[in-house]
């Protein structure tokens, strides 16, 4: 197939798709003019795949927008680095994925352009904060696209959604051209239909980047080895990922894909990491201190929209701009933030959860140097939710990320995997991983999607 | 701990974030419960000399100090919202001291 009927076929759906919210910018005549590029150019790895990008990712042919009113009209003068690998390998790169507004999220309801809709049952959530990605994919528009996690924003909306998720180690892609948000946690991520669509992307784009100095000095992950089975693997189940309170649903979903894993020839066996009940507080210490930090750019001076505040000085501008362009979630966070970094508090809160994020990412040092080659947990303690159902409390919405969380402070690389459905809604598992060792995550991720229905319903 | 609209405000103003008179008394509730939840931390037993969590490389290489210039598609002419003369253009800086 040339790239042009590629680029006509992909337009086609995103219009058909276009009720679902997923998209903030796209138009045909970017996606012809991409089509002329690789049309004229040698095939590579990601030829004849169209990636949709979450759209704090910069590109130079349409907006970046963070879906937020205060880069409203902003088109950036650079690409980011993974954009370059992606088109570099054969990609057709085009529409901009919607979000919650700078990534913060856990339901792409914060969106200052709309909540993007499940695309199985509109009532409910994608998940987020990537969840315009989720959507794109999981309706069949586009075999792979790119978010973003700073916490579980692409594990989590892959769950909903039904498709692949994969959170790379910190430091194996280039968040060059990435807006900040987080940045001890940021790892651009990937969608994938299939375990295989993902690992391509993730393939393409990993790699040491000059213009990231916290990239790795490894080279690109290479494509994993298959496995015929789990002969010889031992899969570690933490026990406080498996509370009693666990949704049924998601519970018989684990229960089938634990079968499997022994089935296949794994060791499966009981795990702990005790410090993991307090990620989500040290996540939402640590995540709003950074946020506070890296948003104190937008300030109405070099870009995006601004306006004049009371007293006309230089300082009312910067708080006008800024009240007017950030929406209520980003607000919070920005307060938040500031109030944990703010003299007298400092030491109470952001430093103390600092002590306490090493205690979780040791809890993963030590579980893996106790012989597990792989965790493997829910993604979600529940499958996706109504809308509406938890804007009005921000600490329930926080309170989503409980089994994601941790992994993003860790830094280690975690995935999420469809593995069925209950009452017609997806679930995924989770896979977490030795640092760097994303090779053996991806290749039992592979092995249990071929193994398992997942779109077949887990209770009666 | 109590976070009522005063300290919504100062915290505001450390932001350089306006916020509307109106909205301080839900944001004061909204920040207090998450300030109660995270302040759970207290609680965590953590030993003498814990360090910190140090994502990414083992250590951060010097570059070559060469100018490397990012290629740019337009220039912030085409972004600012005023700029003149090379220049980006802002209102005058009022008094420092804290209103």
């Amino acid at each position: 197939m040339s790239a042009r009927t590629l680029a006509a076929e992909t337009g086609r759906r995103l219009g058909d798709a276009a009720h679902l919210n997923a998209t903030l910018h796209w138009s045909q005549d970017v996606l012809d003019r991409e089509a002329d590029r690789l049309d004229a150019a040698p095939d590579g790895p990601l030829t004849g795949m169209a990636i949709a990008i979450k759209d704090n990712i910069v590109t130079t042919e349409e907006p970046t927008t963070c879906a937020s009113k205060i880069l409203a009209g902003y088109t950036s003068p650079f690409e980011a680095t993974v954009i370059t690998r992606l088109r570099a390998a054969g990609a057709l790169v085009g529409a901009k994925a919607n979000l919650d507004e700078f990534a913060m999220g856990s339901s792409t309801e914060n969106s200052a352009y709309g909540r993007v809709l499940h695309p199985i049952d509109h009532s409910r959530v994608p998940g987020g904060s990537s969840g315009g990605s989720a959507v794109l994919v999981a309706a069949g528009v586009v075999p792979a696209a790119l978010g973003s996690e700073t916490g579980g924003s692409v594990r989590q909306p892959a769950a909903f959604c039904g498709v692949v998720g994969v959170k790379p180690s910190y430091g194996r892609v280039s968040r060059f051209g990435l807006v900040a948000f987080g940045s001890s946690l940021d790892c651009i991520s990937v969608f994938g239909k299939t375990v295989s669509d993902a690992a391509h992307v993730l393939a393409a784009m990993s790699g040491q980047d000059p213009r990231d100095a916290t990239t790795r000095a490894e080279a690109p992950m290479a494509l994993p080895a298959p496995r015929a089975d789990l002969s010889g693997l031992v899969i570690g189940l933490p026990t406080e990922y498996f509370p009693a309170n666990l949704d049924a649903g998601v519970r018989a979903a684990c229960d089938r894909a634990i079968a499997i894993f022994r089935a296949l020839g794994a060791t499966v066996r009981e795990v702990s990491l005790p410090h993991t009940r307090y990620a989500v507080p040290t996540y939402y210490i640590v995540n709003p201190a950074e946020a506070a930090a890296n948003l104190a750019r937008f300030d109405g001076v070099r870009y995006g929209p601004r306006h004049i505040g009371a007293g006309g000085d230089v300082r009312a501008l910067y708080r006008a701009t800024r009240g007017e362009g950030f929406g209520p979630e980003v607000r919070r966070r920005i307060l938040v933030g500031t109030f944990v970094l703010s003299a007298g508090y400092a030491d109470q809160y952001y430093v103390r959860a600092q002590a306490v994020r090493k205690l979780i990412a040791d809890d993963f040092t030590n579980v893996f140097a106790d012989g597990v080659d792989l965790l493997f947990t829910p993604t979600t303690p529940t499958p996706a939710f109504k809308a509406g159902e938890k804007t009005a409390d921000p600490v329930q919405m926080y309170l989503e990320d409980i089994f994601v969380a941790p992994a993003s402070l860790a830094g280690v690389p975690a995935m999420s995997v469809p593995i069925g459905r209950d009452q017609g809604l997806p679930i995924g598992g989770q896979l977490i991983a030795r640092n760097f060792d994303e090779a053996t995550m991806l290749a039992v991720a592979e092995v249990l999607e071929r193994a398992t229905d997942a779109v077949a319903e887990v209770r009666g | 701990m109590t976070i009522g609209a005063s300290e919504v405000r100062h915290v505001a103003r450390l932001a350089e974030l306006a916020v509307a008179e109106d909205d301080l008394a839900l944001l004061a509730t909204q920040l207090e419960a998450i300030v109660e939840f995270v302040a759970q931390l207290a609680d965590v037993a953590v030993p003498d000399g814990t360090g910190t969590v140090a994502v990414g490389p083992e250590q951060l290489t010097l570059r070559e100090d060469v100018v490397a210039p990012i290629p740019m598609v337009r220039g912030p002419a085409a972004m600012a919202p005023a700029f003149v003369d090379g220049f980006f253009v802002v209102p005058k800086l009022g008094g420092m001291a804290e209103e």
